[in-house]
């Protein structure tokens, strides 16, 4: 399946970006960046498309101002 | 000089036969060793260093050649059958440990983001661990509104156990509330660390 995945600029940024989510009740997983998108030792957000709308979760992280980067990787 | 000829033989037959060898043979003395496969070879490589023994490997066409001084004591009860599981994924035993609901030492919200990295990450790990152990608050991980609750229920379908301490789920009163694994006691908790092969405290 193709994940969504969602980078930030900073930790900092990933933890606001994980409260605000869960504050709205949004499905998602913390996992390590992969590798193929930066070799930081950094923390993204995997969102499982057929669960949790997209178009949402980009909406609330712009109302609350937090920067992200969008990738779709194949996982199992 | 004595040589164990293991061309041909599968795990454990060549560590059996390099502990039988070694047992034959003075202090000192030099022992030949010739295998033609590379896993067998670093499984018996990986015996005698675990035994206070190096060996020297060459490749000589497709036999690898193992000398090894017998400076160390192989007790007659040395397990041999453990060497040959560690190249096999499914057979691999190792237990990761959860203390806690965090990993590491540090800032509690940065302890909370990395252990959730982690869970769900060794899903994809090489080596699958055999048991994954929940102990004092690391309980909350396998309870039903944990963030990491589909990876460990992933790793539990994949046939990794996943063992949680009961006394911890009655002192956090949280028993009605287990998300994944098997309620345990420190009998089977402790029989599982102390037979691992290598044990992970995240």
């Amino acid at each position: 399946m193709n994940y969504i995945i969602l980078i930030f600029q900073s930790t900092h940024r990933t933890l606001l970006a994980e409260k605000v989510l869960l504050g709205h009740g949004i499905k998602f997983d913390i996992i390590p960046t992969p590798k193929e998108i930066t070799s930081d030792c950094g923390m993204a957000i995997r969102i499982n498309p057929s669960l949790t709308n997209k178009g949402m979760v980009i909406s609330i992280l712009n109302d609350s101002k937090i920067d992200f980067n969008l990738y779709e990787k194949w996982m199992q | 000089m004595k040589t164990v000829d293991a061309k041909g033989k599968l795990c454990p037959l060549p560590l059996i036969m390099t502990k039988k060898a070694l047992n034959e043979i003075a202090d000192n003395e030099t022992l030949e060793i010739l295998i033609d496969n590379e896993t067998s070879m670093k499984n018996v490589t990986r015996f005698l260093a675990d035994h206070g023994m190096n060996a020297h490997v060459e490749k000589k066409g497709n036999v690898f050649q193992l000398l090894v001084n017998k400076t160390g004591v192989v007790p007659e009860s040395a397990a041999v059958g453990e060497y040959c599981e560690v190249e096999n994924p499914i057979k691999s035993n190792l237990v990761i440990a959860f203390q806690r609901n965090r990993l590491g030492e540090g800032a509690e919200e940065l302890g909370n983001i990395l252990i959730k990295a982690f869970v769900n990450t060794l899903p994809e790990v090489t080596l699958k661990p055999k048991t994954l152990i929940f102990l004092n608050s690391g309980i909350f991980l396998a309870l039903k509104d944990s963030l990491v609750l589909d990876s460990l229920k992933k790793m539990e379908e994949n046939g990794v156990e996943v063992l949680v301490c009961g006394t911890c789920l009655d002192y956090y009163k949280k028993k009605e509330d287990l998300g994944v694994g098997k309620i345990s006691n420190m009998y089977d908790i402790l029989e599982r660390l102390t037979k691992a092969n290598s044990v992970v405290y995240p």
